[in-house]
């Protein structure tokens, strides 16, 4: 059975369409990639599978479980991690308290969540006292790690990433795709959302959105 | 819990915004514990008057009342008397009914809770006889004159009360100024205020037993001296309107009293002379007046006019209460008990002290005016900024609530950043507030002291006196619908005549501790305000983003 899935999902900005009636199954242990130019919606869609926004039509499974009918801010917080394009960190807290923050948001029962935090940062290459660096202090990569420990903080099933690899240089993309694989690897479904070609070839599954003419699985 | 640490990591990570909400916090939280320490002082001083304060009342016809319900205006309105549009036969009609309460009302009404002592006193009007004469200013040299002027004055003063009430009538409301004597009948030795206050006290033989019907009567040292008497002669008294109908007193006892006996009231008949007040007890009162009615014959006045010839009396009641709480109550409970409307309760003591501490009322009403004014400015001023603060910080909600955190615990983050930067701005402002709230108050208070006092110097030096504006209700006065023949000592025996004498108001000057555990709690509330008023903007943006265009918009 499909971890998540989507049925014939179409959604629109102000009656101008940005996706159509899009189906697609994800799995548990498996790494995609939603690949596809500028504008074909692909941040779009992020926003829908991570529940920022509804979709117009059309359904989103979670375990057979309409996302609609789940509390919003509980599936965000406990179920999907994500990792957002500009990290989206809150900069005046140190790496460590972003991810201890997000461990109190999922209000999941974590016993020593400072000791946590820190061996999921230095899992993704920050040492202590880079995790005890204000957000702002630390370079792109490293935000983009923090970003990732923050969205396992809570041991999500699914983690959704949002040009993971954009702004990084090539050692750090290698470093970070390598993260996302062993998630997948751990049985994590993996969902990258990236225009690189590159970073698509590393995935197990691509799918391509394109400008609202169609869609097509490579 | 992490949403306090996060509101305590928020605020030490943003000093500088939070030193400038702080710092208009501490100033409205000073001022707020100034502005509340000056209304708790006002309220303590209260308190600790009227702790322990006897009171005594009275209950008396509204006249003001009824006749400000009258059509066609109050009298007098627009600067005439009895005008245009008035009905002089509706005044005429309340004045008629003045009359007061009948004893067994008054005894009904007694029966209240609150009650602690009641007493009566009568008072009734007699002439003098051949060997027997009221103390009078005129000397005798001008004796002769002096009928001529008497005559000329009582008809000066006449035409006066026949100017004020004749043209409405001719009601006598029991003005009984008529005799050369007041004689008052006193129900008990309660009743007997001057004596039992010590501003009067028998020099010579011992006053009369209490509830006695025997015809024994006290007079004054004044009145024994110019008639020549001493303790066990008699004195003959007669009905002024009837010159066969004497009666005779033994007197028991002489009396000084240490109250005001300068007499100006000449205009109204010797008998409204203190010193021609002849006291005795109301049963041996009522022996007169009940054998006065059972002799009762139609007589023809000066004005030849027809009346009865019996002596009337006026009945004054007094209610003693052991508080002031109890004289509040009391109002109630004898509107239970069936009192109307047209008469209310009033109290000569409530009065004295109520002006007493006008100026700390006062101060007390500036305070709370204060206290608004700095609350809105204040107010307006933490919402503008916690507006700004959250625009600001827009960011940061948009990412808490796309990591999953409820709108509703990111907007309490938010107040418990406010409150508790508030609440630390209240505890010093209220440590500052605590120390100079009293001298701040002292100097308010003795400002409007100084102001109040020197109305009332204002006032005399255009008088020539002591003024009588503003009713009769001043320190050690009589409330201004106080019956006018209503004996000097009555309603507390610690009041002269009313404002008709004046005294000077013992204003409460100084008040010595104006905080309390009430202001505390006021303070904390102020700052509990303070957090919903600053915090409610905020919380409105709040729950109005979404996260989603926050994020999109900054990437």
């Amino acid at each position: 059975m499909s971890l998540l899935s989507l049925k014939n999902i179409s959604f629109s900005y102000d009656k101008t369409p940005v996706l159509k009636e899009i189906s697609y199954e994800f799995e548990k242990g498996k790494m995609y990639c939603i690949i596809g130019k500028s504008g074909a919606g692909k941040t779009t869609l992020l926003s829908l599978l991570s529940g920022l926004a509804s979709p117009s039509s059309g359904e989103i499974l979670y375990n057979g479980k309409n996302i609609a009918k789940i509390d919003k801010y509980a599936f965000r917080s406990r179920y999907i991690g994500v990792v957002f394009q500009s990290f989206n960190l809150i900069t005046k807290y140190t790496a460590l308290e972003n991810v201890i923050l997000s461990m109190d948001v999922s209000s999941c029962k974590i016993k020593n969540k400072k000791q946590l935090a820190l061996s999921l940062l230095d899992s993704v290459g920050l040492d202590e006292s880079e995790a005890n660096r204000r957000v702002l202090k630390l370079s792109g990569g490293q935000q983009q790690r923090v970003a990732i420990a923050r969205a396992l903080s809570y041991n999500p099933d699914i983690v959704i990433a949002d040009e993971p690899t954009g702004n990084l240089d090539r050692d750090t993309q290698k470093e970070i795709m390598e993260i996302f694989r062993s998630l997948a690897n751990q049985g994590k479904c993996v969902i990258l959302v990236s225009h690189s070609s590159e970073v698509a070839s590393m995935c197990d599954e691509r799918y391509e959105l394109v400008k609202i003419s169609g869609k097509k699985v490579i | 819990m992490y949403i306090i640490k996060n509101a305590i990591r928020c605020i030490l990570r943003s000093k500088g915004r939070n030193i400038l909400i702080g710092i208009i916090a501490l100033v409205i939280a000073i001022s707020a514990c100034i502005g509340l320490s000056i209304r708790q002082a006002a309220e303590s001083a209260k308190e600790s008057a009227l702790d322990g304060m006897s009171v005594t009342a009275t209950i008396q016809y509204d006249r003001a009342s009824a006749m400000g319900n009258m059509s066609g205006g109050r009298p007098g309105s627009g600067g005439g008397f009895p005008g245009g549009g008035f009905d002089t036969s509706d005044f005429a009609s309340i004045m008629g009914s003045s009359s007061s309460l009948t004893l067994e009302e008054y005894q009904k009404y007694a029966s209240a809770e609150s009650v602690e002592d009641f007493y009566y006193t009568l008072t009734s009007y007699f002439n003098g006889s051949e060997n027997f004469s009221p103390v009078s200013d005129e000397v005798e040299s001008e004796e002769s004159e002096e009928d001529s002027e008497e005559k000329s004055s009582d008809e000066s003063s006449d035409s006066i009360f026949d100017g004020f009430f004749g043209g409405i009538g001719g009601l006598d409301f029991g003005r009984g100024f008529s005799g050369d004597f007041s004689v008052i009948g006193y129900s008990s030795d309660a009743s007997m205020t001057a004596f039992v206050s010590g501003n009067a006290s028998i020099v010579e033989g011992s006053m009369f037993e209490e509830g006695t019907s025997e015809l024994v009567c006290v007079i004054s040292e004044e009145l024994a001296m110019f008639n020549g008497l001493s303790v066990n002669d008699t004195i003959t008294v007669t009905n002024p309107s009837l010159e066969t109908e004497t009666y005779t007193l033994t007197i028991v006892g002489i009396y000084e009293s240490s109250e005001n006996n300068d007499f100006s009231m000449s205009q109204f008949g010797t008998s409204q002379d203190p010193a021609n007040q002849i006291y005795m007890s109301a049963s041996a009162l009522n022996v007169i007046l009940d054998a006065s009615k059972d002799n009762s014959t139609t007589v023809t006045d000066d004005n030849g006019m027809e009346k009865e010839s019996e002596i009337t009396s006026t009945l004054s009641a007094i209610y003693s209460f052991a508080n002031a709480d109890d004289y509040y109550a009391f109002e109630e409970e004898v509107r239970a008990l069936g009192l109307d409307d047209s008469y209310k309760v009033s109290s000569s003591d409530i009065s004295a002290f109520e002006s007493s501490i006008a100026p700390l009322n006062t101060l007390s009403k500036i305070a709370g005016w204060f206290l608004i004014v700095i609350f809105i400015i204040g107010g307006i001023i933490l919402v503008v900024l916690n507006i700004f603060n959250v625009r600001e910080r827009k960011y940061e909600v948009g990412v808490l609530t796309a990591m999953g955190m409820k709108k509703w615990k990111v907007a309490t983050q938010f107040m418990c950043e406010i409150l508790i930067v508030t609440m630390i701005a209240v505890v010093i402002g209220a440590g500052i507030g605590a120390v100079s709230s009293v001298p701040v108050t002292n100097a308010l208070l003795e400002g409007q002291v100084e102001s109040q006092t020197s109305q009332q110097a204002q006032m005399e030096d255009g008088f020539g006196r002591p003024s009588n504006v503003g009713g009769f209700g001043g320190m050690g006065g009589v409330p201004s619908d106080m019956p006018s023949d209503m004996p000097s000592d009555i309603g507390g025996g610690k009041k002269p005549f009313g404002g008709m004498i004046g005294g000077a108001t013992n204003y409460i000057t100084e008040v010595n501790s104006a905080m309390n555990l009430t202001v505390v709690f006021q303070m904390i509330g102020v700052g509990l305000l303070l957090t919903l008023i600053a915090s409610l903007a905020s919380v409105l943006f709040i729950m109005r983003y979404d996260p989603l265009k926050i994020l999109a918009n900054r990437d």
